[in-house]
């Protein structure tokens, strides 16, 4: 049970909310770099916390994220001419460029300087991992780029997709470090997706389905540990990271890249589920990317021309009841993405948690809310910049470990819990 | 043929959610298992809460026991001092949350955990200061509360135990 006021709290982000400050402190992920391909190309509408914006690469290749309507009378500049060096409006032909500044205003004598008098909002827009990346929040207190390891390897060695979730974000977010539904609700796809199959782990996960959970703190936010028996008396661990506000690391399995998500708000009912996987020591195989793109393992295929899903809220997500009633898939739909978007979604848009009826299981979800209402606070009342914004908190990864039953996995893993470059996951 | 008169759901559809209780009250035994956990408890009894009490274990860490003729329902208690009888306490609740600060000793968790598991209710362990506290001195707690929690979390600042219990509307 969450109560009304807290709930707000955390799944309001536009302008102005204490919520949308916080994620206003972070580098978040706007668009991939493949929707602005080309210089001079059609500019990109973005939603981003309840703000419209538009996306467009200039003459030269830089990237502008812009207030999305005209200055003058409204218009929205994504009918907008992209030519030499700025956008163009259709309607008087004012003129932008990718700081948002008006540079041309046909209608006025040029020696008025009447163009520098107007200027349209705008936000820093920077490439890094085939991500472009803004920050919202104020100029003076921009933190230093991004340093997730997905981001940094090099290209070929990841692979990042994005999916429009119609739900709000945090319940999206909260699926990720909600560990105990994965014996439910995925328990097909560990033996037939062709991104999990055939890890040793995976006999340890299928053998043990309750398995007992441990919630710790991180600096950046919290390691899940989920614990089951291996040979000898050991424990088979799966740590999944959590990073303020909405990045999450899933643990590995065996030799297969290793995947996590960011959960972005579009708006207060939408948001972008954003899917990377990544090798940090070899590139990714060209069947592994096959399989990516077919909307294998935590991707997902989508409506052509979109970013929604193929299966979605308005096909009834294509649940087939006879592969649930045979135990083909837990739930019906097939595939862990939609298997999780499906039921997220349906919770409604921003789901009532003073009606939710949690237990002990649910504390990496109990922990998650206290810390972003903690951050959120902080920020407000004192300027202190959340976690995750620090770029060490960003350098985590998740694990799979074999440990003996009495350490501490955050001391036992240390190592593992963080990036080695040059290393690969610790995995089972 | 469809027969279902709402579809997934739209913020619209959202308002027809039933607004009734779905719930009846649980009864969440808080067990503080050292002596700065019980100071936590007493404050947190100031509180109001709708199935949470509050007992303490402290005095079996700090009073070893001697030989055979220990009784283990001499150690704990309420935080009024009156003396609770272990298993009577354990089959009256829905949930048990054994509360630790990281460092301590808290050789009564094997006691309740056994307890639990024999009355087969839930356990959860709270180890607090988690952050402040060396890696040894954690491993020394945790390794005693492991064998017995089904749910572990090691958190920062004690504000969390109020949160949690609220979250689970103790
Ligand atoms: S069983 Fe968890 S939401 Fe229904
Ligand atoms: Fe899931």
């Amino acid at each position: 049970m969450l109560r009304k006021e807290h709930n707000d709290l955390l799944t309001k982000t536009g302008p102005g909310t204490p919520g949308g400050r916080l994620f206003r402190s972070y580098w978040l992920p706007a668009l991939l770099a493949e929707e602005l391909p080309e210089n001079e190309g059609p500019p990109v509408r973005v939603k981003l916390l309840s703000e419209r914006l538009l996306a467009f690469r200039d003459t030269q290749g830089r990237y502008g994220l812009i207030d999305e309507f005209c200055a003058h009378r409204g218009v929205s500049l994504w009918f907008g001419r992209n030519e030499e060096s700025g956008l163009r409006c259709p309607y008087h032909g004012w003129k932008y460029d990718y700081t948002g500044q008006c540079v041309e205003v046909p209608s006025e004598p040029e020696e008025s300087g009447f163009c520098t008098k107007i200027k349209l909002k705008s936000y820093p827009l920077v490439e890094r991992g085939g991500v472009l990346w803004t920050y919202m929040g104020p100029p003076d207190q921009e933190p230093p780029l991004p340093e997730w390891e997905f981001a940094l390897v090099p290209p070929g060695h990841s692979f990042v997709s994005k999916r429009l979730q119609e739900s709000n974000w945090l319940q999206a977010m909260e699926g990720g470090i909600d560990s105990s539904h994965v014996s439910f609700l995925h328990r097909g796809e560990l033996s037939s997706d062709p991104l999990f199959k055939g890890a040793k782990g995976n006999q340890y996960n299928l053998r043990d389905s309750r398995p007992v959970f441990e919630v710790v703190e991180s600096p950046g936010g919290l390691y899940v540990g989920a614990r089951r028996n291996a040979e000898n008396g050991h424990y088979y661990w799966r740590i999944t990271q959590w990073v303020m506000p909405s990045f999450t690391m899933i643990p590995p399995r065996g030799g297969h890249p290793v995947h996590g998500h960011f959960w972005i708000p579009i708006d207060d009912e939408n948001s972008w589920t954003w899917s990377f996987d990544y090798h940090p020591v070899r590139p990714l195989a060209p069947d592994e990317v096959e399989a990516m793109r077919e909307g294998r393992g935590i991707h997902v295929k989508y409506q052509p021309g979109t970013f929604r899903p193929l299966a979605n809220k308005d096909n009834d997500y294509l649940i087939d009841r006879a592969a649930q009633k045979a135990g083909r898939t837990f739930s019906g739909v097939a595939g862990i993405a939609m298997q999780d978007a499906s039921l997220q979604e349906s919770m409604g848009p921003i789901v009532d948690r003073t009606k939710e009826n949690l237990v002990s299981t649910d504390n990496g979800i109990i922990m998650a809310r206290h810390r972003l209402l903690r951050a959120i606070k902080n920020l407000m009342e004192r300027d202190v910049a959340p976690p995750g914004v620090d770029i060490l908190h960003q350098r985590v990864r998740s694990a799979a470990l074999i440990l003996p039953p009495d350490q501490a996995f955050k001391d036992a893993g240390k190592d593992a819990l963080s990036v080695r470059p040059g290393v690969a996951h610790a995995s089972v | 043929m469809r027969s279902e008169s709402t579809r997934a759901s739209s913020a619209a559809e959202s308002r027809y959610r039933i607004d009734a209780p779905n719930f009846r009250p649980r009864t969440v035994k808080v067990v503080a298992l050292d002596r700065p956990s019980e100071v936590l408890a007493a404050r947190l009894e100031q509180d109001h809460w709708d199935g949470a009490m509050f007992l303490t274990a402290s005095a079996f860490s700090a009073r070893p026991p001697v030989g055979a003729s220990f009784s283990v329902q001499a150690w704990l208690s309420d935080l009024s001092g009156r003396t609770r009888h272990l298993l009577e306490e354990i089959a009256g609740a829905d949930q048990v949350v054994m509360i630790a600060c990281a460092g301590q000793s808290v050789p009564a968790a094997g006691i309740i955990g056994e307890a639990c598991s024999l009355k087969r209710v839930a356990t959860t362990a709270l180890i607090i200061g988690g952050d402040a506290a060396s890696d040894a001195a954690l491993s020394r707690t945790l390794a005693q509360l492991r064998p017995w929690a089904l749910m572990l979390v090691v958190a920062g600042s004690d504000a969390y135990v109020a949160d949690m219990l609220r979250a689970l509307r103790a």
